[in-house]
């Protein structure tokens, strides 16, 4: 190693005069070192990498410990306030035995944002389900905790089953078209044509219909008592 | 004979459900068929295609596969995962055992009705054996691969099963339990086309061919010991949703998604010679919408499809004499009266599946002649829709003469309503503490003085309810038959002056009970038919009484025997054209002030029968002096005496829900245009026509 960094430096300085015959370096016998200093260089070499590995380490270090830091700071500042806290651990206890092992997850001492609504547990089946208002807590913002009803395997089966039998009759690449269309091509081809089978749809405005009868009926009605 | 003025009424909004799958009991000539709303009905092919058994659907229910087991048991098995065994002679569920493999999607039994096998959602098959005294056991799990077994078939010895999944075809060794061969299915299409190949069907034959029919259009013929395909026909662009095979196993019928059905037969490819091949023979297009079910019989093809019709197409090479046996029946309407009418009120009561509804009928103050349309002065109004709770569907309803009742039935409920009418409006007021009867009645019907309510019940029972005024009811008394039975009664029969009931229960026996004692008076002999409408005369208190086979019988009840004129009828014989007919009579009613006249109706007719005029004779060459009434109008006072007959029908007013008498003077009929129905059923496939 000694000898490369010898001839590098001799490969150095002689660049200009690039004539000067590269044998002459050769016939130079290396330095003589003494086995003693070689050691103490090489130790030396060693301390010098082995600190600027440490200091490597230590900086990267330094930098993860900042980050965690950093982290640590952002998510006590999403926190509610200590106090807050204390008590919401206080209040539940006395409630727990109401909810259903389901909704504790959802309700305990999970960090939350406040302005959430109720968490939609897997699969919510409509008109079952029990509104239970968290009692006894001060909590910010308007949210509702609900106690939905226990999901039925069965239900999803039925549901995944029917899914796949409608998509594929009715799915794409079925070529279906509706009802109306297709009867009323006997329409359309015929000698003298004639319009579609249902060419009015009678769902067109359902609302507004019934809402001009109730008005009529209570403007007669109107009418009436006031010429009696 | 009479002017009538007729209520046409065609807002009955009634949308049958399509037919999901059939199941073809061989030795009872009994065809059963499942709705899409999870109804069951059985039709009785040797009683003249009657309608004899409706098992009213469930909202959760979903009927997928239908097999008779055992002789005479119904076994059903749907997306809930349950194998249902049916009671027909309570006509309900009778037991479900869980298959515990998710939604099962289909079931076959054996050859011998002892096994049942059904595949289910998650690939399994598994096997269950029918107890001999009710309900099935389980008996093994087959090997379970991946993916839904959507059809299955046993062979005809038993040994072997063949189940169709998606994309591919295995056939299972039923002692064993393991795959015997895997067949993919979906390797002979072409790459740009590469989709999911669902096998919608599947069957196995003697010779160890597997016959398969897939959403690509195609029936497939597998020789299963290889697993090479011998035989392929594309029989549509939309996919082949249903296949069955002839017992003889030389003629299958595969029913498609653009509603047609095809015929394949195994032919000798050259006459007389011994190399025989399966070729595409008949194309039927009886179905606008997908065929998902079909059966092949003896002598007829039958498919039923999601436009809620069935379809009975004899094949002329098997039918022996050429009558009204060859001839193609169709059945979209049901054979049972959905439609009350209160005739003093002039109410009618409309049963849907899952709700009622109440309208009061216009009204005209003014006349015209023969054949034209009257102005309304007051349009007819929806008074009232009652929606019965919970996910059962509404086995029978019924209101008063007077309108002021109003009783339905669900499989497990009974709910009775008092409805007061206040000028115009009215109001629903529901009729607490009724008696707590074994649930469900299968036929509601009020006596004309609206004082008693009768009401059919199982084991032949009919419970007899007495309503009070303000608001309340009282159970009176339960009439038996004498000799006991155990199917239920599904048709009643009042008379006017309230003493006496007729009854018909499953078994085909006619009961008439005496109510100012509470006790059977007489049976009615049994005759080979089931009875499809009876009615009690209100002056002479004679039964009338309509077979499936259509033949007409009047029972005097106070003398116990057949009357002279019912005894002449039978001497001479009905009209051929009469007995002709595809559906069954559903409703009697009569004349008050002419004892001598009877309305009959069935789908496509209205007849008013004259009992004191002669009955035609079928002379040999004239076949149209049945239906006379158009040339009757044009002959002279004379020479119309003489052609003069007994039946007078009038074909104008058709499909007829229900016709009935309001007054002399007045008629109501019901009709339901089959283009209405077709306007509301789900999306067809499309059929692209030249130039539109």
């Amino acid at each position: 190693m000694v000898r490369r960094r010898r001839r590098q430096e001799k490969e150095a300085a002689p660049v200009a005069p690039a004539a000067a015959p590269p044998s002459s370096e050769d016939d130079e016998a290396p330095e003589e070192l003494s086995f003693g200093t070689a050691r103490a260089e090489a130790e030396a070499e060693r301390k010098l990498v082995g600190e600027a590995a440490r200091r490597h380490r230590e900086l990267l270090k330094e930098k993860r410990r900042r980050r965690q830091e950093l982290f640590a700071e952002q998510k006590r500042r999403k926190l509610l306030p200590e106090a807050l806290l204390q008590e919401l651990a206080a209040a539940p206890p006395a409630r727990a035995d109401e909810r259903s092992p389901a909704a504790a997850p959802e309700f305990s001492l999970d960090k939350r944002p406040q302005g959430v609504s109720a968490k939609q547990n897997e699969g919510r089946i409509p008109g079952q389900v029990k509104k239970d208002k968290a009692g006894g807590t001060r909590s910010k913002g308007n949210y509702i905790a609900v106690h939905l009803k226990d999901e039925n395997l069965t239900g999803l089966h039925q549901q995944t089953a029917k899914d796949f039998i409608h998509s594929q009759l009715y799915g794409p690449g079925t070529n279906r078209t509706s009802a109306n269309e297709f009867f009323s091509i006997a329409n359309k081809k015929d000698l003298v044509k004639k319009a579609a089978v249902q060419f009015v749809d009678k769902s067109w405005g359902l609302e507004k219909k019934q809402r001009a009868t109730k008005f009529t009926k209570y403007w007669v009605a109107r009418k009436v008592t006031n010429t009696l | 004979m009479g002017e009538f003025e007729v209520h046409r009424v065609r807002f009955f909004g009634l949308v049958p459900a399509g037919v999901r799958c059939m199941a073809y009991q061989h030795n009872g000539r009994r065809l059963a068929l499942a709705r899409t709303d999870g109804a069951v009905e059985v039709y009785n092919f040797a009683a003249n295609y009657y309608m004899e058994k409706a098992i009213p659907g469930h909202q959760t229910r979903s009927v997928e596969a239908l097999c008779w087991a055992a002789g005479e048991r119904l076994f059903g098995a749907g997306l809930s995962g349950d194998i249902t065994e049916y009671d027909l002679e309570r006509l309900r569920p009778a037991r479900a055992v869980d298959g515990f493999g998710g939604p099962i999607w289909s079931m076959a039994a054996n050859n011998d009705g002892t096994r049942l096998a059904i595949g289910c959602e998650d690939g399994s098959v598994k096997l269950f054996q029918v107890v001999p005294g009710g309900g099935v056991q389980f008996e093994k799990n087959l090997d379970r691969q991946k993916g839904r077994v959507l059809c299955l078939s046993w062979h005809p010895s038993g040994t072997h099963l063949a189940a169709g999944s998606i994309d591919f075809i295995r056939v299972l060794d039923v002692h064993s339990g393991r795959t015997a061969q895997r067949i993919m299915v979906n390797c002979h299409v072409p790459k740009s086309k590469k989709r999911e190949c669902v096998v919608w069907s599947i069957a196995f034959l003697s010779s160890g061919t597997v016959i398969s029919s897939d959403s690509f259009g195609r029936v497939q013929f597998w020789d299963w010991e290889r697993g090479t395909l011998q035989d392929s026909h594309t029989v549509s662009s939309s996919a082949a949703l249903s296949l069955a095979v002839s017992e003889k196993e030389d003629s299958i019928v595969v029913g498609t998604s653009a509603g047609a059905t095809y015929q394949f037969q195994l032919l000798p490819v050259k006459a007389g010679g011994q190399e025989k091949r399966w070729v595409r023979t008949k194309p039927f297009q009886h179905h606008t919408h997908d065929v998902r079910a079909v059966v092949h019989t003896p002598t007829a093809l039958i498919s039923g499809g999601l436009d809620a019709q069935l379809v009975i197409r004899p094949l002329m090479e098997k039918v022996q004499k050429k009558g009204y046996d060859a001839a193609l029946r169709k059945f979209t309407l049901p054979h049972r009266r959905l439609v009350s009418c209160a005739r003093k009120a002039r109410l009618l009561l409309f049963q849907f599946s899952q709700h009622l509804e109440l309208w009061r009928l216009g009204s005209t103050n003014k006349t015209g002649k023969d054949g034209e349309t009257l102005p309304l002065s007051r349009m007819p109004e929806h008074l009232l829709q009652l929606k019965s709770k919970g996910p059962e569907h509404i086995y029978c309803s019924c209101v008063s003469p007077c309108g002021s009742w109003i009783a339905y039935s669900t499989a497990s409920r009974f709910h009775l309503y008092r409805v007061q009418h206040e000028g115009d409006s009215i109001s629903v007021k529901k009729v607490p503490g009724v008696p707590k009867l074994l649930l469900p009645a299968y036929q509601l019907q009020c006596a004309s003085d609206s004082g008693r309510l009768f009401i059919a019940s199982d084991r032949g029972s009919v419970h007899v309810v007495q309503l009070l005024e303000p608001g309340g009811c009282k159970h009176l008394h339960t009439l038996r038959p004498p000799a006991g039975t155990r199917e239920a009664v599904y048709l009643l029969a009042s008379s006017a002056d309230g003493n006496w009931l007729a009854a018909v229960s499953g078994d085909w026996e006619v009961h008439v009970y005496s109510l100012k004692h509470f006790k059977h008076h007489c049976t009615v002999p049994t005759y080979s038919c089931a009875v499809t409408a009876l009615a009690i005369h209100p002056t002479t208190n004679n039964l009338f009484i309509s077979y499936s086979d259509q033949q007409l019988f009047e029972f005097s009840i106070p003398e116990k025997q057949y009357t002279a004129w019912s005894r002449a009828v039978q001497n001479s014989g009905l009209h051929k054209l009469w007995l002709e007919r595809d559906s069954p009579i559903t409703h009697i009613a009569f004349n008050p002030k002419n004892t001598s006249q009877v309305l009959l109706h069935d789908v496509y007719m209205l007849c008013v029968l004259d009992k004191s005029l002669p009955c035609p004779q079928p002379l040999p060459d004239d076949s149209a002096v049945l239906v006379n009434q158009s040339t009757l109008k044009q002959l002279s006072e004379p020479a119309r005496r003489r052609q003069l007959h007994a039946f007078k029908i009038c074909k104008k007013f058709q499909p007829l829900l229900f016709a009935d008498l309001l007054d002399e003077r007045c008629l109501v009929t019901v009709e339901r245009p089959a283009l209405d129905i077709s306007a509301q059923l789900p999306p067809p496939v499309q059929q692209k026509k030249f130039g539109t």
